[in-house]
């Protein structure tokens, strides 16, 4: 498993990629607040919020199906959220869509709600995760002033991730072709846990094995990263034109006005 | 772990998704210093790796005996906790969480921080502070002391890390669902999940004492001499089947507790209470744990009191005496129509869950690339 795998369309190059990482970083992170800052009832006025977590993934190249597959894999939770709310939530509220006017039970409203922020989230998320790369997005964290300690562990992780989950892969096939669904539970259970020790110990030495390689190539304690991050004019222009969407979408009668 | 309770943004306010921020960065920054502290500089990448390596573990899976179709694996917090210590294995778990986050699309970018306690901070502490305590000496510790040690933290650290999930979204005030129904739920989900994660880690740990007892922090010799060694990775089927029976009592008080109407504050205090004594019971002992069996099971009757009072009188806590009046007469229409809800909420869970088990294996990342080898 590569882990081109995962993030192969962070790997890419467009528009939306050549921002800076912290450019980005910033734009969703306001996105996602004004998105959950909307109240409660609100349903129609987040349409036009979809605009810009799809122009990013257009722009970016990545293929639609690829971003609404990740908002299905994720919804069973919020899906169980939802279908609960109609339940218990059954007051009536006045809505209007054109110039329909209707009664709906305030439950319904809120399954919706929860359903688009939901969505929208996932989307903005995914916008920014398969347009920029991991390690732009660390350095982009770290001049944003995160903690370096915790972004060397995460360092870490995304680099061994792909190469623990091939191993585990490679041990669970071999059990899998040893007739392992066969066996009674018990012995199911104490050959996941075997495993899983096993496992553990091949990673703890390891990380033996790194921290040596570290040393042999001179590190002292300092991090190096190639320094790619520029936060350039069109950064600037496009942090601009995103607080002025965000402030429209927000609050729509400044711009009628 | 479709039902896994990561926090979306949606179910969260601007104030509750600041405050949560602002205090999990704290209490990681906090734990960030004491790991420096405490692990030597060659043991730098480990924390990382070790978060790796938790991602890993998910691969190995198994199918649960009973439950054809679900299969359970290690969420690794505890474990992670019993190895580390907690303040690395909150380290590990925020970038966990972060990683989870940024790749996977799991849990929202403002609901880290709850994330991160809910799923970091907790569980570490709590489950780490009961391992310890339920242990006692390490290094002589017998099998069914560990076992019952490691069941008690997976159970406590994942339930109190599942129920904090409706007391944000309450604070939120985003949802209508009554934070009670919701927590029941989720209690009584992550209790089974919490037996199963205290299960496997067991096995884990187990298994690690005997091939890599300084891992766990044991000097070779103290591990062989405390005779464990011969004993040590066999799981004694009567721990498991007690704590099986503890774990699904509570599971029936719990679901008793919250169809019987909505409890108040002092309600709350006794629940707490009785969960305290019943765990307690189960780290004690198997003998004290089947007495903890029996007095839930008493108390599981519950349910059944808003129509007939008469085991009032036989019922062992003189707390219920108070509890009653708020039950009787009129209110127990509305105790019927919360049951008739909760039983509503059991079965939309199980509809989201298959629906979430068909999901992940038709279309997981995970899953296809199990198919390709």
């Amino acid at each position: 498993m590569h882990h081109r795998y995962i993030d192969r369309f962070a790997q890419g190059d467009s528009p939306v990629h050549r921002l800076d990482a912290r450019a980005k970083l910033i734009a969703v992170v306001a996105y996602s607040a004004v998105v959950i800052s909307f109240p409660r009832y609100a349903v129609t006025e987040l349409a036009p919020l979809a605009v810009m977590p799809m122009a990013m993934l257009w722009l970016g190249g990545v293929p639609a199906w690829f971003a609404l597959r990740r908002v299905l894999l994720l919804s069973p939770f919020v899906l169980f959220v939802c279908l609960l709310s109609p339940w218990y939530d059954r007051a009536l509220h006045p809505a209007g869509f054109g110039s329909w006017r209707f009664e709906i039970a305030g439950g319904w409203l809120t399954s919706a709600d929860i359903a688009a922020k939901f969505t929208l989230g996932v989307l903005a998320l995914t916008a920014l995760t398969s347009t920029t790369r991991f390690a732009w997005m660390l350095e982009g964290m770290r001049r944003l002033g995160a903690p370096s300690m915790l972004l060397v562990q995460l360092g870490f992780l995304y680099r061994y991730l792909f190469v623990l989950i091939d191993e585990a892969m490679r041990v669970r096939r071999g059990r899998d072709f040893r007739g392992a669904a066969l066996a009674p539970a018990g012995r199911r259970l104490s050959a996941a846990g075997s495993i899983l020790a096993n496992l553990f110990v091949r990673t703890l030495e390891r990380s033996e094995r790194i921290s040596m390689a570290m040393a042999a190539r001179g590190y002292a304690g300092e991090w190096h990263g190639l320094n790619v991050l520029r936060f350039r004019a069109r950064d600037a222009a496009f942090l601009a034109g995103v607080a002025l969407y965000l402030a429209a979408c927000r609050w729509p009668w400044l711009s009628a006005r | 772990m479709v039902l896994a309770m990561h926090m979306g943004n949606e179910l969260l306010s601007i104030p509750m998704a600041v405050v949560t921020l602002a205090l999990a960065g704290l209490l990681v920054g906090a734990a960030a210093l004491r790991a420096r502290k405490t692990l030597s500089a060659e043991k730098l990448p480990l924390m990382g790796v070790m978060g790796a390596f938790v991602f890993a573990g998910q691969m190995i899976n198994f199918t649960l005996p009973g439950m054809p179709g679900t299969s359970g694996h290690l969420v690794g917090g505890v474990l992670l906790a019993i190895v580390l210590g907690p303040a690395a294995a909150i380290v590990t778990l925020t970038a966990i969480l972060v990683v989870q986050c940024f790749l996977f699309q799991d849990g929202g970018l403002l609901a880290l921080g709850c994330n991160i306690l809910n799923m970091g901070v907790l569980p570490c502490v709590l489950g780490w502070g009961l391992y310890r305590l339920a242990l006692g000496a390490a290094e002589r510790a017998k099998a069914w002391r560990q076992y019952a040690a490691t069941w008690l933290a997976c159970v406590a650290g994942v339930t109190a890390g599942a129920a904090l999930v409706p007391v944000e979204a309450s604070f939120s005030g985003v949802l209508r669902i009554p934070t009670v129904q919701f927590l029941g739920v989720m209690v009584g989900v992550h209790l089974l999940i919490g037996f199963i994660e205290g299960l496997i880690t067991f096995v884990v740990v187990a298994y690690l004492r005997e091939i890599r007892p300084e891992a766990l922090g044991l000097t070779p010799a103290a591990a062989g001499a405390g005779g464990v060694r011969t004993g040590a990775g066999k799981l004694s089927r009567g721990a498991v089947a007690a704590s099986f029976l503890v774990t699904a009592a509570l599971l029936a008080g719990v679901i008793a507790w919250f169809a019987s109407g909505s409890p108040g504050g002092l309600e709350w205090s006794l629940l707490e209470h009785r969960y305290g004594t019943g765990e307690k019971a189960a780290g004690e002992g198997s003998s004290a744990a089947s007495g903890a069996d029996t007095w839930q099971a008493k108390w599981s009757l519950l349910p059944d009191y808003g129509k007939r009072s008469a085991p009032l009188g036989e019922a062992p806590a003189g707390a219920k005496g108070v509890q009653e009046p708020s039950e009787g007469g009129a209110s127990a229409v509305k105790g019927w129509t919360s049951l008739a809800g909760m039983i509503g909420t059991a079965v939309t869970l199980g509809i989201v869950y298959l629906a979430g088990a068909i999901l992940r294996r038709r279309g997981s990342i995970v899953g296809e690339n199990g198919r390709q080898g």
